[in-house]
């Protein structure tokens, strides 16, 4: 196998598996502190709600985090030669994201799961806030240096083809960066909502911890909706038109446009077959892709032949997980509609065809998530940094094929270990429920 | 300005060493110190709430390094591929046993992740200083800064000295850490094992000082001052230990480590990869260095949230001070 190739199956295989636990700590972190700031205020029912959600989160957390380093470890193990080029840029968002996101979010957690009673409450509510804050943070800066490789900006090519920073608040305040970035957390979110909805649905259908899963549900489906809608609608279309403006190739592969035309029709469903540069079964919305990239109906959209093939990005792939993502998220705004129109009603509660599909919706949004960003890092190939560098080029030149798949075999492992883990632990505290008394070992209380 | 980044990289290091170092060394020590499962639950709850903000100095560190040398990062990453591969195994077994066990009540599960944190973080304080001994030492590069070496070659004689040292300098000031934040059998018991450990460590410590002076063919610069302050710290330490102060005890082992880092420091400057192979330079902070605009950027924006760090963390360090008491 080729070297460049082993490293990239490495890189998605454990950034998409790491990636599953941050959808989940940005997308319940603000319940977390919700929650929080509700028991500190007198709520009861909050308090242990919190304490329940706080549990979630920390196992999450754990696993995003040593899931996490290997991230940052691989850009420099198996990627050398693009860290060396591009260092000076992509690292600063990196190492803000440590100094400015990962202490924050570290030590408040540390005072959310271990204060209780040993810090003033208020401290105690405010580290809620604080967790959350670090995580979306994080979020900014890892996003912030993939914008910087999909569309590059504030730099110059140096004499030995370096690039050299010429300003950061240019990185960190691209267009690219903060729609991609809101984009993101619209997708938390609704993972999010759609994780507090379920747990609820999952409560109700079972008969238990009425109150506390009537809020859950309450919460979670009118979050879902509002940021089911937020991610179509300004943060999708806008990154779209980011897409289209840096990136028309890209559009053309996430569309399956072979051939550049004027009044471009939308393809909803579809095979690409690429041999024959055409889509097999579709079925096309007349002028609509021209008047979504364009806003207007009769708009020239380039396809796919207005490149050279080289240049094309894997176009199954890419297709494939942008129609998963817009499919999904369509259905997700149905779901969550139908849901808090029945809340509204007053009889989603009593209505289990609905707890059904809110239970069942749960792993959709992570699935979504994951589509959508294939999407865009499938779609950037065959660069690296989109316009300067190719991927072939970016690999270290130190690292051999051998190598990078004895680590991956150990990664694969060690992550298959951590999944079973990671559902087991969850499984098992949703299943004994928020009311339920953790048992705590048996150490005594903390002297001052 | 490429030297306030070195001084940079190495003020974060001496923070992790520092920090993460206490906990590292409370779990090498637990199994020898609490011998019961609800007394290494104590150990466990006594640096719960740090260890993780104490491990993202070592995140934040490579981070920096990646900002402020990005060609440093690169070849070392690369260069050092299986060991660092390992490190990030090992800090994931030691992450993941700390943030599971509590999860479930049982006391096989317990035990379990009490062996794995033990072993996992042992072995990180070895590999660390195993990792220290080669940069003192130098490694072999070649002309483009690449690690020509094996793994093996990376556990010599001298690295694994410098290693076993590291076991013992953090196994102290684990110690130290445990008798200041916890009270119970096991905190006895490390109270007795703080001067044991004293003595291996000072052992240890003339040998590595005896091996580099040998090394270096007894060439002495400025730096010889440094190792004064290194014993008057190490005698600090036993005086507060056999004195019973506990918080002057933990005090003493941080300035100690941070006279170690200093030396450590010293001794490569300025070097980030020393090379063994003296006939070329190894990687120095003036070629790894990025324009002068991206380095004084990030020297500002990490200096300034280091800042924020520091006001936070030792305030909600102070919040969350106190011992965890475990009854017999």
């Amino acid at each position: 196998m080729d070297v460049v190739l082993a490293d990239r199956l490495q890189f998605a295989f454990t950034v998409m598996f790491h990636y599953l636990f941050p959808i989940t700590t940005m997308g319940i972190a603000p319940f977390v502190a919700f929650y929080t700031i509700k028991a500190w205020r007198g709520d009861r029912e909050a308090e242990t709600a919190a304490a329940f959600w706080t549990k979630i989160f920390a196992i999450n957390f754990a696993i995003g985090v040593v899931t996490g380093i290997p991230m940052e470890f691989q850009f420099g193990t198996n990627w050398a030669s693009f860290s060396s080029a591009s260092g000076a840029v992509i690292g600063q968002p990196l190492a803000m994201e440590g100094t400015y996101a990962f202490f924050l979010e570290s030590i408040f957690l540390g005072v959310l799961l271990y204060g209780k009673g040993r810090v003033a409450p208020a401290l105690h509510a405010a580290s809620g806030v604080c967790v959350w804050l670090g995580s979306w943070l994080s979020g900014f800066f890892i996003v912030a240096t993939d914008a910087w490789m999909q569309h590059p900006v504030g730099y110059s090519l140096g004499a030995d083809h370096h690039i050299r920073l010429t300003s950061l608040p240019a990185v960190l305040l691209s267009p690219f960066a903060w729609w991609q970035y809101l984009h993101v957390l619209a997708g938390a979110m609704v993972a999010g909502g759609f994780i507090i909805a379920g747990v609820g649905a999952y409560y109700l259908l079972s008969r238990r911890e009425a109150a506390l899963a009537r809020r859950f549900v309450y919460s979670g489906t009118i979050t879902a909706l509002v940021f089911s809608m937020l991610a179509i609608f300004p943060t999708g279309d806008r990154n779209s038109a980011t897409v289209t403006a840096y990136q028309p190739v890209k559009l053309a592969a996430m569309e399956g446009l072979f051939e550049s035309t004027n009044g471009a029709p939308l393809a909803i469903i579809g095979m690409p077959d690429v041999h024959n540069r055409q889509l097999i079964d579709p079925v096309f919305v007349p002028d609509i892709l021209s008047f979504l990239a364009y806003g207007n109906f009769n708009a020239n959209v380039k396809g796919l032949n207005a490149y050279a093939t080289e240049l094309w990005p894997p176009v199954e792939l890419t297709y494939y997980a942008y129609h998963v993502m817009v499919g999904l998220g369509t259905i997700f705004v149905a779901v969550a509609g139908l849901a808090v129109l029945w809340l509204v009603r007053k009889r989603l509660y009593d209505s289990r065809p609905l707890l059904w599909l809110l239970l069942l919706a749960m792993p959709f949004p992570y699935i979504a998530n994951e589509a959508g960003w294939m999407t865009t890092e499938v779609g950037r190939q065959p660069w690296i940094i989109y316009g300067l560098m190719k991927t072939a080029d970016g690999a270290s030149q130190t690292v051999v094929t051998g190598e990078t798949i004895f680590t991956l075999i150990g990664f694969v492992g060690m992550y298959f270990l951590l999944g079973v883990l990671f559902l087991y632990l969850t499984l098992r505290e949703i299943g004994l429920g928020p009311s339920h008394e953790g048992v705590e070992g048996a150490v005594a209380e903390v002297r001052a | 300005m490429s030297i306030a980044a070195f001084v940079l990289i190495g003020f974060m290091l001496t923070m992790y060493v520092l920090l993460d170092g206490y906990d590292l060394g409370v779990a090498a020590i637990t199994p020898f110190v609490a011998r019961t499962e609800r007394e290494r639950e104590g150990s466990m709850r006594a640096i719960g709430p740090f260890w993780n903000g104490n491990e993202v100095w070592l995140i934040a560190a490579g981070a920096a390094l990646f900002a402020l040398f990005p060609k440093a990062y690169a070849s070392s990453f690369s260069g050092f591929y299986l060991p660092l591969i390992i490190v990030l195994w090992l800090l994931m077994g030691r992450g993941v046993a700390m943030e599971l066990r509590s999860h479930f009540p049982s006391e096989i599960w317990h035990t379990f992740w009490d062996a794995c944190f033990a072993i996992s973080s042992a072995l990180l304080i070895l590999l660390f200083g195993v990792a220290l001994g080669n940069l003192l030492h130098g490694v072999p590069l070649d002309a483009q800064g690449y690690f020509t070496g094996t793994f093996a070659r990376l556990l010599n004689p001298y690295a694994l000295l410098v290693g076993l040292f590291t076991v013992t300098a953090l196994a102290l000031h684990g110690c130290t850490f445990l008798v200041m934040r916890t009270s119970g059998p096991a905190t006895e018991r490390a109270r007795r094992l703080a001067p044991r450990v004293w003595f291996a460590a000072l052992l240890l410590y003339a040998l590595v000082s005896l091996a580099t002076l040998i090394a270096h063919r007894f060439e002495l610069s400025w730096t010889a001052a440094i190792p004064v302050l290194t014993l008057a710290a190490f005698a600090w330490i036993y005086a507060a230990v056999r004195g019973g102060r506990e918080r002057a005890a933990f005090m003493a082992s941080s300035a100690w480590l941070a006279t170690l880092m200093l030396q450590a420091a010293a001794t490569m400057y300025p070097y980030l990869l020393p090379n063994l192979n003296r006939s070329i330079p190894g990687i120095s902070i003036f070629d790894a260095a990025p324009s002068p605009t991206a380095l004084a950027s990030a020297l500002t924006v990490t200096i300034a949230g280091l800042i924020a760090v520091l006001i936070y963390g030792s305030y909600v360090t102070r919040r969350l001070a106190g011992k965890v008491s475990v009854g017999e």
